[in-house]
C-alpha cells in the first residue's frame, strides 16, 4: 500500500515535470477564448510591433511571437509537428518544394486573403506552388557584393573577379552551401540549382579559391569587417548591406553582369494549425498596402514584393543604396530550388572545402 | 541456522525500506535522465539507422549506409582534426593548469579559496560574452591591434582572428577552470610527508615529482583530462565564433547534417559515432588511469 503510494507520488512529479518541459515552446493558451490570438514564429526584429498592435486593436486577436536565429530551424519546426505550436511560421522560398511535398503544409484559403492583389506578379503562382495555396510572400533578400571604394584593390563586374589573389583575407561573405555553390555555378555559366556531379564539382573547384581570399563567413554579421575595415568586399544578403551602408562611407553596390540570388521569406500555416481563420486574417492584414508601408517605414530596410505598399513608400527607402540597386541586376536573379539528393553532393563538397587548410 | 533464516526472510519485509533511500534521492533524477537523455539518445540510434528521402525528410527504411559513409576520407579528416585539437586543449590545459593549481594548492587553505575564486570568477558570466569580446578584442580595429599600432610594435594590424590558433585559445578559455578545479583537488590532498621521504631518501626534486607526485594526483589529472578532452571535442560554438566560419570540426558537421543539408540520419550516425569516441576514451582512461584503484579526489 505505502509502496503504491511512493510510486504514485513519484508518477506525479514525473508527469509534472514532463508538463513543465512542455510549457516552454508555444505561445500561451491562456485566454485564446474570446477573439482568440495568432502564434507566429518567425526572424526577430523583422516586423514592426506598431503594425502589429493596431492589428489587435482592430481584431481584438493577440499575436504571440516565437524567435528564429536561422532558416533551417523554421523548417525543422514545420516538420516536426509544428501546427501543435505555432499558425504561421517563416521558412524560406528554397524549402518550400520539400514541405509541400512533403504534406507540412495546410492550404491557405484565399477568400479570406483578397490583399493577396498587392504582391507583384512575379510573386504570385510561383514555380513551386502554381496555384498559391501554400504560401505568402512576405519580405526577400537579394545576395550582391558590395565594396569599399578606396580599399578594395581591383574592380568587380562579374563573380569571377572576387577569386582575384589580389582580393587574399579580403572578403566578408555570407556561408551556406545554398548560399556560395549558386554563385559558382553561375560564374562558371551553370545552372544556379545544379544536381550535376560535375558541375558541382567544378564549383567546388571554384570556391576554393574563394575561400582563400575570405576573411569571415558569416550570413548574420560579417558585415561588421567592412564597416571596421577588416574586409574590403562584401558578399551580403541585403539586409546585411544596408547596415553597412548606413554605418560606413566609401561603399558601393557592385554592378555585376552574373545573375544574382534572390531569397524569399515566405509565410506558411503548418499542418495542424488550431487558429488558421486568425493566421488568414493577420496575412490579408499585413498584406494591405498601408499597413505593410506602415510596417517597413518602422527602420526595416528589406525588398518587398508588396508593390503597393512599395509605391507607398518614401524616397528614403525608395533610393536606400542598399534598395535601390540598378534594375538590370534586379531583374537578372535566380532562386534557390530543391536539389533533392544532390543535397549530399553539395555536403560532401562543402564538408571537404571547410576542413582544408584555409589559412 | 536462524541466521541463514533470517537472511532470506529479510528481503521481503524490507524491500521498500531497503530501497526507499534509492528511489527518494537518485529517483528524481533517473527520471529526468530518463526523458531527457536516454530517450532522445535511443532516438538518435533509431534515425541513424535510416535514410533521408529526396527532400530531406528522414524516411523510415532501414539501412547502415550512414556508417559506411562515414569512413570517407573527407569526414575522417575532419574527426582527425577535431580530435587534434581537443587533444592540444587538453595538454595545454593541464601544463597551465597542474603548476597553477599546484601553487594554489601550497598556499594556507584561506588564501587558497581565494585564489581559486579568482579561477571561477571570469566564468559567472556566459561563455559566448566571453568569446564575443574576444572577437572584439582581436578585430582588426579592435583593441589589441590599436595598442599594437599606437606603441609601435606593429605598422599593420595584425590578424588575430579566424584560425585554428584562436580556436584553441577560444576552446581554452573555455575550459581552463575545469582542469585546475580537480586538479587542485588531488594536489592539495597530497601528503606532504611522502615528498619529505623521498627527498630524504635520495631523489632529487624531479625525480619526486616523476615518481611519487605525480602518481599520487593521476585522479586529478585523469578528471582533468575528462573533463576538457570530452566538451572541446564537441563543441561547436567556439569554432563557429572564432574560426571565421572556415574552422570545419566534428561539432559543425554534425550541425550541418541537421540544419543545412537536412540529412538527420547521417547526423545522427556521426553523433553516434563521437559517444562512441567519448566512450571509449573514457574506457582508456579508466584503464591507464587505474580508477578503479585510487580515490578520485
Amino acid at each position: 500500500m505505502k509502496m503504491r503510494k511512493k510510486f504514485l507520488a513519484l508518477a506525479l512529479s514525473g508527469l509534472m515535470v514532463f508538463s513543465l518541459a512542455a510549457c516552454g515552446g508555444g505561445g500561451d493558451s491562456g485566454d485564446s477564448k474570446d477573439a482568440g490570438e495568432v502564434n507566429v514564429y518567425m526572424w526577430s526584429d523583422y516586423m514592426s510591433q506598431k503594425m502589429v498592435d493596431k492589428f489587435t486593436e482592430e481584431t481584438g486577436i493577440k499575436v504571440n511571437f516565437s524567435y528564429m536565429s536561422t532558416s533551417e530551424e523554421a523548417t525543422a519546426k514545420i516538420t516536426s509537428g509544428g501546427g501543435e505550436q505555432y499558425d504561421l511560421v517563416m521558412p524560406c522560398d528554397a524549402d518550400m518544394t520539400g514541405l509541400i511535398k512533403g504534406g507540412y503544409l495546410e492550404e491557405i484559403n484565399l477568400e479570406n486573403i483578397p490583399n493577396l492583389k498587392n504582391l507583384g506578379d512575379a510573386y504570385k503562382n510561383r514555380e513551386f506552388d502554381p496555384e498559391n495555396k501554400y504560401a505568402i510572400p512576405y519580405f526577400m533578400n537579394y545576395v550582391y557584393v558590395i565594396y569599399n571604394e578606396k580599399t578594395c584593390p581591383v574592380e568587380i563586374d562579374e563573380y569571377k573577379d572576387l577569386l582575384d589573389p589580389k582580393l587574399k583575407g579580403q572578403i566578408a561573405s555570407v556561408t551556406g552551401i545554398r548560399n556560395l555553390f549558386p554563385v559558382a555555378l553561375v560564374s562558371l555559366g551553370y545552372d544556379p540549382n545544379s544536381t550535376n556531379d560535375k558541375e558541382i564539382k567544378e564549383a567546388y573547384e571554384w570556391l576554393q579559391k574563394y575561400v582563400a581570399n575570405v576573411t569571415l563567413f558569416d550570413s548574420d554579421s560579417a558585415e561588421k569587417l567592412i564597416i571596421n575595415g577588416g574586409a574590403s568586399v562584401g558578399l551580403f544578403f541585403d539586409g546585411q548591406a544596408s547596415r553597412a551602408f548606413d554605418a560606413a562611407e566609401n561603399l558601393k553596390v557592385a554592378e555585376l553582369k552574373d545573375a544574382i540570388q534572390l531569397g524569399v521569406d515566405e509565410f506558411v500555416i503548418p499542418k495542424g494549425a488550431k487558429n488558421k481563420e486568425n493566421a488568414e486574417k493577420f496575412l490579408n492584414f499585413i498584406l494591405d498596402a498601408q499597413n505593410m508601408a506602415d510596417n517597413m517605414q518602422d527602420d526595416h530596410l528589406y525588398s518587398c514584393p508588396n508593390e503597393a505598399a512599395v509605391a507607398l513608400m518614401p524616397d528614403s527607402y525608395k533610393k536606400h543604396p542598399a534598395i535601390d540597386i540598378p534594375t538590370k541586376m534586379k531583374e537578372n536573379y535566380f532562386l534557390q530550388l530543391d536539389i533533392g539528393d544532390a543535397a549530399k553532393t553539395y555536403d560532401k563538397y562543402w564538408t571537404m572545402l571547410m576542413s582544408e587548410e584555409n589559412q | 541456522m536462524s541466521e541463514n533464516n533470517a537472511m532470506t526472510l529479510a528481503p521481503k519485509k524490507s524491500f521498500l525500506k531497503r530501497n526507499l533511500p534509492v528511489v527518494s534521492t537518485a529517483g528524481p533524477i533517473s527520471i529526468w535522465m530518463i526523458i531527457f537523455v536516454m530517450l532522445p539518445l535511443l532516438y538518435i540510434l533509431f534515425i541513424s539507422f535510416m535514410s533521408r528521402d529526396v527532400y530531406g525528410n528522414i524516411e523510415y527504411t532501414f539501412t547502415t549506409d550512414n556508417y559506411k559513409e562515414m569512413i570517407q576520407p573527407l569526414y575522417l579528416k575532419v574527426i582527425w582534426k577535431s580530435l587534434k585539437l581537443a587533444f592540444l586543449t587538453t595538454v595545454i590545459c593541464l601544463v597551465v593548469g597542474y603548476p597553477l593549481a599546484y601553487y594554489i594548492a601550497s598556499k594556507p587553505s584561506k588564501l587558497a579559496a581565494k585564489l581559486l575564486m579568482l579561477v571561477m570568477i571570469p566564468y559567472w558570466t556566459s561563455s559566448l560574452v566571453r568569446l564575443f569580446s574576444i572577437n572584439q578584442l582581436g578585430m582588426p580595429n579592435g583593441f589589441l591591434n590599436l595598442l599594437l599600432l599606437k606603441l609601435g610594435i606593429v605598422s599593420e594590424p595584425v590578424d588575430f582572428l579566424f584560425s585554428d590558433g584562436i580556436v584553441i585559445m577560444g576552446l581554452l578559455t573555455a575550459m581552463l577552470p575545469f582542469s585546475v578545479l580537480p586538479l587542485y583537488s588531488s594536489i592539495e590532498k597530497l601528503d606532504k610527508s611522502l615528498l619529505e621521504a623521498s627527498k630524504d631518501l635520495g631523489a632529487n626534486p624531479a625525480k619526486t615529482f616523476i615518481k611519487v607526485t605525480i602518481p599520487l594526483t593521476m585522479p586529478g589529472i585523469v578528471g582533468c583530462v575528462l573533463l576538457v578532452f570530452i566538451p572541446s571535442l564537441g563543441m561547436y560554438y567556439v569554432p563557429e565564433m572564432l574560426g571565421g566560419g572556415k574552422v570545419m570540426l566534428i561539432g559543425t558537421l554534425i550541425k550541418n547534417q541537421f540544419l543545412m543539408t537536412k540529412n538527420w540520419p547521417f547526423g545522427a550516425s556521426l553523433a553516434i559515432l563521437l559517444i562512441l569516441i567519448t566512450l571509449a576514451m573514457m574506457w582508456i582512461y579508466t584503464r591507464v588511469g587505474k580508477l578503479d584503484e585510487l580515490e578520485v579526489g
